[in-house]
């Protein structure tokens, strides 16, 4: 790749930041809201889902707090639901729907394209502020109107709670529109904006997963629109679409919402899974082992995805031929994942692995991704899932892999990119610790759950047996360790944003394309295209044969 | 980017763009795209529909004998017309007809208040005779179990299939103004091509919702 | 980023060889068929003949008038991928319905010939 000269390669003594780089290019408040620059998009979606995230954290810990006690303990019934219903809301669609692809696949997919933007940069704009609509909407909605039904909005409650729901259903259909469009850009971007040289298969890993994410969104969130949109125009209007007293069929409702939401969980897992490819051959120094058969599990899991929605209604009243059927399938999701967890750790082995931050999270996200991974495909036993389903067992199994795989490597990225993004580095220290306080806090805050799941507690409810309350405080007690790790962190990635130390264009020395312009990147990415000679995370050295995958 | 009567225009390449093929090739891909959700879209409709039809199979047969089928087949031959024309407009367009194009455009989006005006007609026919959706029905003709939801997905279906009627409609009027400011011409035509694409769409929907609400 | 108009025009001559006959042509097969459907479906309702005809119209519609035939191959993929995976979610959806319990059927109507074990 052409290089621009200010790259502290050339400089190794004296880390800079470019003077002029997309930060402070252009001046003042006016130029970021109308900016199309991706890297900036980027960088507010940041702190849009920073501040979704505490938001959702604070229902989160207001429910624990609840649980704390077999009786009330804070709040009452209808704040409970209200409470939960905001907490996946927040979490689901203002966080991890739009979290990796809207901050990282905004600023990085260009980068390691090696292009100047986005395909359709003001379409890019447009997404941020319908985000920017949706959330404010949604939960502004949920907040005044009461909405107590669950982020999944089943009918025939949610089409009959006198709680108020339109305004969240049109949040949610924003922001699914904000998505829709952000999936769209990526898939035209990786379709024609690739540098010379960059052949399908030498695209990073990271940008096969946003791809495959990009599909996923573009196809389902349709679906989810509609969805949304019909149980706020049946609340205003009793269509009778859902409710059994007009002959309609509640359970129809759970099948067009679910044949979304089920592919949205690997919106949020396939992202996640390409920034674990690209830190695991950065922090071991080695190219990443099964490069192919990992870009086609991501297709592969995307795909396959679309199938099984109805595992999420075994006990609707569903038949039992949809049940086997979609039992059967989702359990080949397991497959692909696990062609991925053997493929990471192959390119950990005899690696020149770096003890940092991000490796601790690594290690933290391939245990739960597996365990996360393994109770899934005993979710998916039909027979299992009749106990399980609305237990804390299916709680603490997704909050394996949206917490323990998906925010791990929300982590990770961030740990990874922050110098890219913001040319400074933060203490690698306080980075340990934190971490270690996560790994640890999830661990003590979701285990007792699957116990408590496998003892027969159901969700959703805030009062219980007394004999589920040594678990349950357990759980309360992880979880503020949770939350004291993710306080430590915003603590020290804002000091380092104003005072860390300069981090030079490559601190880890990685060999992906994006870090092969300055940290900061200049506001038009690269001086010159670049040309494409080789594999991205090349880590041999020159004439060193590479172990290639033989299948 | 405009340019005197008659006269060639260039289309603007956007900075991120190399060449103004690869920006076409992304524009297209990128509507084609759109369109892709759009089916997505509508696809909850007809499953909706389906479901429903199969079983009041009686009350669905006897709705769709009520419904005007004069004014469904008209709006057909409107649509597909309309289709035509801006297909035809297109055409002109790459041949540096402005003129011609933009007598096209205007006859496309006529066609589309025509099909509003007759979709708005026969709204009005079943508020006066009580086939309303849901909870408001009070048809006396229809009575087989399951006729309000007949009407339900009629409602549904032909409501959003209007919404985007009047979105592409929006588009074409947009376009319109383009190619009266002389913008478009034989060497930049692609917002052209990309509006009746998505009009294309409207009529693609229509061509499935005719029979399937008329004609069963 | 300059186009040089004439090389251009003479291009657009060679590259467009049709006319605007064939938009005529499909224009009225796409109305004969307009005709046919309303006639079977008045006199002999079959929602086969109906859909037959629909997605043949349909296919005219996309293949001619959305030049289709001359889309480069990633268009019809998205295209038709999204036709596909309506097709899986009707498949999946309305499997559920034709074997269920009868007793948790919408109108508690019996599937017409399949009764599920109760």
């Amino acid at each position: 790749m052409s290089q621009p000269s200010q790259l502290s390669t050339e400089h190794p003594d004296k880390p800079v930041i470019p003077a002029v780089n997309y930060l402070n290019a252009d001046r003042g408040v006016w130029s970021w809201l109308t900016t199309i620059d991706h890297k900036r998009i980027g960088v507010m979606y940041l702190v849009s889902v920073l501040i979704a995230f505490l938001l959702g954290g604070i229902f989160a810990m207001a429910l624990r707090l609840e649980l704390l006690t077999p009786g009330p303990t804070i709040m009452g019934a209808n704040t409970y639901n209200r409470m939960f219903t905001l907490h996946g809301v927040v979490m689901i669609f203002l966080f991890m729907i739009p979290a990796i692809p809207g901050v990282f696949g905004n600023f990085l997919l260009p980068l390691m394209l090696g292009a100047k933007d986005v395909a359709f940069p003001r379409l890019n704009l447009l997404s941020l502020y319908l985000y920017w609509t949706g959330a404010t909407l949604a939960l502004s909605g949920m907040i005044m109107g009461g909405t107590d039904t669950g982020w999944t909005f089943y009918a025939p409650y949610s089409t009959t709670t006198p709680m108020t729901l339109f305004p969240v259903l049109l949040g949610v259909f924003i922001l699914g529109f904000s998505s829709i469009l952000t999936g769209l850009n990526f898939i035209v971007t990786v379709h024609t904006l690739r540098a010379p040289g960059m052949g399908w298969m030498r695209l990073q890993l990271f940008v096969w997963a946003i791809y495959a994410t990009s599909i996923i969104q573009v196809l389902a969130t349709p679906v989810i629109g509609l969805t949304v949109m019909l149980i706020g125009i049946e609340k205003v209007g009793h269509f009778g679409l859902f409710d059994p007293s007009r002959g309609g069929d509640p359970v129809l409702f759970q099948h067009m919402f679910w044949f979304y939401s089920h592919p949205a969980v690997y919106i949020m897992v396939l992202p996640s899974m390409g920034v674990i490819s690209e830190a695991i051959a950065a922090f071991a120094r080695k190219n990443i082992f099964g490069y192919k058969m990992i870009a086609y599990s991501s297709l592969g899991i995307a795909f396959v995805g679309f199938f099984a929605w109805g595992h999420h209604m075994f006990v609707s009243g569903q038949s039992s031929l949809d049940n086997g059927a979609f039992a059967a399938i989702s359990m080949l999701v397991g497959v692909f994942t696990a062609i991925k967890v053997f493929n990471w750790v192959a390119t950990l082995y005899r690696g020149s692995i770096a003890v940092k931050t991000p490796l601790v999270y690594i290690c933290g996200f391939l245990f739960f991704v597996v365990f996360g991974g393994m109770t899934g495909i005993a979710v998916a036993t039909v027979s299992l899932d009749v106990h399980w389903h609305d237990t804390y067992f299916v709680i603490a199994h997704f909050h394996f892999i949206m917490v323990g795989a998906v925010i791990m490597a929300f982590l990770i990225a961030l740990h990874y990119w922050f110098p890219k993004m913001f040319g400074r580095m933060y203490h690698e220290g306080w980075g340990m610790v934190a971490a270690s306080l996560i790994v640890l806090g999830f661990n003590a805050t979701f285990i007792p759950q699957f116990l408590l799941g496998n003892a027969g507690m159901p969700r959703r409810y805030y009062i219980y047996p007394e004999r589920y309350q040594a678990l349950n405080v357990a759980s309360t007690a992880g979880a503020s360790l949770l939350a004291f790790g993710f306080l430590i962190i915003l603590i020290y990635l804002i000091y380092a944003l104003v005072r860390g130390p300069i981090a030079g264009d490559n601190p880890w020395d990685s060999r992906g394309y994006e870090w092969m312009t300055t940290s900061p990147p200049p506001k038009h990415n690269f001086d010159v295209t670049p040309v494409i000679t080789q594999d991205s995370h090349s880590y041999q050295e020159p004439g060193e044969e590479v172990e290639h995958v033989v299948i | 980017m405009s340019s005197s009567e008659g006269g060639l225009t260039k289309p603007h390449l956007a900075h991120h763009f190399e060449t103004i093929e690869k920006q076409d090739y992304a524009v297209r891909l990128g509507m084609w795209l759109f369109l892709g959700t759009e089916v997505l879209l509508f696809a909850g409709l007809f499953l909706g529909y389906t479901v429903y039809r199969h079983f009041y199979y009686e009350a669905f047969h006897q709705a769709s004998r009520h419904l005007a089928l004069w004014a469904g087949t008209t709006n057909t031959i409107v649509l597909i017309t309309s289709s035509l024309s801006v297909a035809l407009a297109y055409h002109a367009i790459k041949q540096n007809k402005k003129k011609q194009c933009a007598a096209l455009l205007i006859f496309t989006i006529l066609c589309a208040f025509v099909f509003l005006g007759i979709k708005a007609f026969e709204y009005r026919e079943k508020f006066l005779e009580g086939a309303l959706p849901g909870a408001h029905y009070h048809f006396a003709e229809v009575t087989a179990p399951g006729a309000n939801l007949y009407y339900t997905i009629y409602f549904l279906s032909t409501g959003l299939h209007a919404i985007h009627v009047i979105v592409g409609m929006s588009i074409l009027i947009w376009i319109l103004a383009r190619v009266l400011k002389g913008e478009f011409s034989a060497t930049n035509y692609v917002p052209v091509e990309l509006g009746g694409l998505y009009w294309h769409l409207v009529d693609l929907v229509w061509i499935f919702l005719f029979p399937l609400l008329y004609l069963i | 980023m300059a186009h040089e108009p004439a090389q251009t025009e003479a291009g657009k001559a060679e590259h467009h060889g049709h006319g605007a006959g064939r938009y005529w042509l499909v224009w009225a097969v796409l109305l004969a068929c307009t005709g046919l459907t309303v006639y079977t479906g008045h006199y002999h309702p079959s929602i086969v003949v109906a859909l037959v005809i629909a997605i043949f119209k349909a296919s005219l519609v996309v293949l001619f008038f959305m030049h289709m035939t001359e889309a480069p191959g990633t268009n019809r993929l998205v295209f038709s991928v999204s036709l596909v995976f309506t097709m899986v979610l009707m498949l999946g959806v309305f499997g559920d319905l034709l074997t269920r319990n009868p007793m948790s059927l919408p109108g508690g109507a019996p599937p017409s010939e399949f009764h599920a074990a109760p």
